[in-house]
């Protein structure tokens, strides 16, 4: 995630963690909401890790997916224990093709599973999802329209792969993000860990990386004219003294960032808002003793999300809240 | 809502050509415009005035109200702004009510004629009565309930055309005639009574479900589509096949779970013998294998 600036100013303390006068600055994406069933909700699992797989940054990903949420019998098309998908991308076409990549490489070839759209047929413009894999059947395939909605059934060695014609593209929000600067490594996961799960708890979001958690804060750039981006040096600790526009002061000697992307701005603001409310609630005692995030200035991103604005918001504030200029 | 509800006040002496008779080019027409239209009756036509009595259907949101909520159960969108029209009294002697009807509500209170539905392409046409041969032909969106009965070749081709239903929900509460779904191609035919021969014959695609029992050669010709035995398993015939099945099918043992659950759940809202098709385990067969042989067959009796 890039996080060129992020400059503290008048911040917020809440039960002692710092909370900058900055903002996360997010991206318009093309997203959608994809179904995975199966036998049982192991093999659903396998598929679905399976197909959100090299996919934790556009940089070099295509998209960015991950694990909505787990989905019980009642909740999925055809009554079988399912997972629920975010696919994420910078562009429809892009969407299309991870897509079409991902379902045919890792739903198609998993045992017992179908695949389906999980968004409502007319939220947005659809793209193939078994429109184009049903040619996988080399001529046994055959559609099936049922209540409106057209499936493809293909012939495989556990019986059929079955997977809706399209599903259909919305306008998302990538890149929300939050900086935990903290005193040392382990109150650093531990606090990302306990952001995560409470933010993972939410509808229409994911975090895409390995755990819900980046060590590599990037920026924009490089000094090597081939690379678009490369570390984020003012949030790096072990050359925190050389840089002269660091963001790194004492006491802090790690920093993780997790990256939000989700279905609205309004999804990606209540995911950074429980993130930093369960980050206040453990303290500054528990380590973490700066919450931050990572932005471009403004100029890149329409949609900011400002930290003191969804720290006072919380519905929970907890410990005493201040504003001061000094570290907690 | 808006409308008019038309009473017979007697039968016609003959025939009566009553394809103009449509829920929403009636909605615009005033009780006394409506009674002045003439419809084709033999080789003369009659106006709707001297067949009818005929009044503005008054919108208390009752009727409306059923409407919607019964259209919500089976899918179909019917709007409160909806055009509808009510026909009450024994029309065994109206065919092409609702022909190529588009939008509206048609509601008939009694038995209605031949050609029932003929080329519909939407909204929704209930019958509470029985319906005489050709209902449903060419079939091609929208609903299409019937109460009772329908004569032969409900559902099937016109002369000369190469598809039968290609579209829509056809709900057949009766029994059905002999060559049901004939030639049909796309769409949701279901019959919760018994139906006569060749049901299904030359059948190209879609999903023809039954309730009750069939006449002999099911699927005669049929090269795909789903033809559902919910009620009773058909009868093998004198020249038997495989474990029983006819010998124009092939019986298939393979798991295919995700299809039989969509169908079935999609089926579950019509109640009867379909209420609890996802909980059974269907038996499969493949035809009919004189011809293509991608058509299935999927029996799960209740």
């Amino acid at each position: 995630m890039n996080t060129d600036v992020g400059i503290p100013n008048a911040p917020l303390v809440h039960n002692g963690v710092r909370i900058d006068d900055s903002f996360a600055e997010a991206f318009p994406m093309k997203a959608t909401r994809l179904l995975i069933t199966a036998h049982n909700a192991a093999w659903a699992l396998h598929s679905a890790q399976s197909a959100t797989g090299l996919a934790t940054s556009v940089i070099a990903c295509g998209c960015e997916a991950g694990i909505e949420r787990i989905l019980s019998p009642d909740e999925t098309p055809d009554g079988r224990p399912g997972v629920a998908l975010l696919l994420f991308a910078m562009s429809g076409k892009e969407l299309a093709k991870q897509i079409e990549k991902r379902v045919g490489q890792c739903v198609l070839t998993c045992p017992t599973t179908a695949v389906f759209a999980g968004l409502d047929a007319a939220a947005g413009e659809p793209v193939a999802l078994g429109r184009n894999l049903r040619f996988f059947g080399d001529g046994w395939q055959q559609s099936k329209w049922i209540n409106g909605q057209r499936y493809w059934r293909v012939p495989v060695m556990d019986g059929e792969f079955v997977a809706q014609e399209s599903t259909p593209v919305i306008k998302g929000v990538g890149g929300g993000n939050l900086l935990l600067m903290a005193r040392d490594v382990d109150s650093a996961l531990a606090g990302a860990e306990a952001a995560v799960a409470a933010m993972r708890a939410l509808p229409n979001v994911i975090l895409p990386f390995p755990g819900g958690v980046v060590r590599s804060g990037s920026k924009v750039g490089s000094k090597y004219p081939a690379l678009m981006a490369s570390t984020n040096e003012a949030f790096c600790p072990s050359i925190a003294p050389l840089v002269h526009h660091s963001e790194i002061e004492p006491g802090i000697t790690c920093v993780m960032e997790i990256v939000i992307d989700g279905l609205s701005e309004a999804d990606v603001a209540s995911a950074m808002r429980a993130g930093i409310q369960t980050i206040t609630a453990r303290g500054a005692q528990a380590g973490v003793l700066r919450i931050s995030a990572g932005n471009y200035g403004g100029k890149l991103g329409p949609f900011h999300f400002h930290l003191h604005a969804l720290a006072q918001s919380a519905s929970v504030a907890p410990g005493p809240s201040t504003t001061a200029g000094g570290a907690a | 809502m808006s409308g008019h509800r038309l009473s017979l006040r007697q039968a016609p002496p003959l025939r009566v050509d009553a394809r103009a008779l449509q829920p929403l080019a009636l909605a615009a027409l005033s009780p006394a415009e409506v009674a002045q239209l003439r419809l084709p009756m033999g080789r003369d036509s009659v106006a709707v005035g001297e067949l009818f009595h005929c009044q503005v259907l008054a919108d208390d949101g009752l009727s409306s109200r059923a409407t919607a909520t019964a259209a919500s159960a089976s899918g179909a969108v019917i709007g409160q702004d909806t055009a509808v029209l009510q026909l009450e009294g024994g029309l065994d002697r109206f065919d092409n009510l609702g022909w190529a009807m588009t939008q509206g509500h048609l509601q008939v209170q009694g038995s209605v004629g031949h050609a029932l539905g003929q080329m519909q392409s939407g909204g929704r046409i209930s019958v509470q009565g029985s319906a005489l041969s050709l209902a449903g032909c060419s079939l091609r969106g929208g609903w299409l309930e019937v109460q009772g009965d329908v004569g032969d070749l409900a559902a099937s081709a016109l002369p000369g055309d190469m598809d039968g239903m290609r579209g829509g929900t056809f709900i057949i509460h009766g029994r059905a005639g002999h060559r049901l779904g004939d030639r049909m191609r796309r769409g949701t035919l279901v019959v919760h009574g018994d139906v006569g021969d060749f049901a299904a014959s030359r059948m190209v695609a879609g999903t023809l479900a039954l309730g009750g029992r069939c006449g002999v050669h099911p699927g005669w010709g049929m090269r795909r589509g789903s033809l559902v035995f919910a009620g009773v398993a058909p009868h093998a015939g004198p020249l038997g096949g495989l474990d029983g099945w006819p010998a124009s099918v092939l019986p298939v043992h393979a798991p295919i779970d995700v299809a039989w659950r969509l169908l079935a759940r999609s089926l579950a809202p019509l109640g009867g013998v379909f209420a609890g098709l996802a909980g059974r385990v269907p038996q499969r067969a493949l035809g009919d294998t004189a011809v293509q042989g991608r058509g299935e067959w999927l029996v799960a009796p209740g």
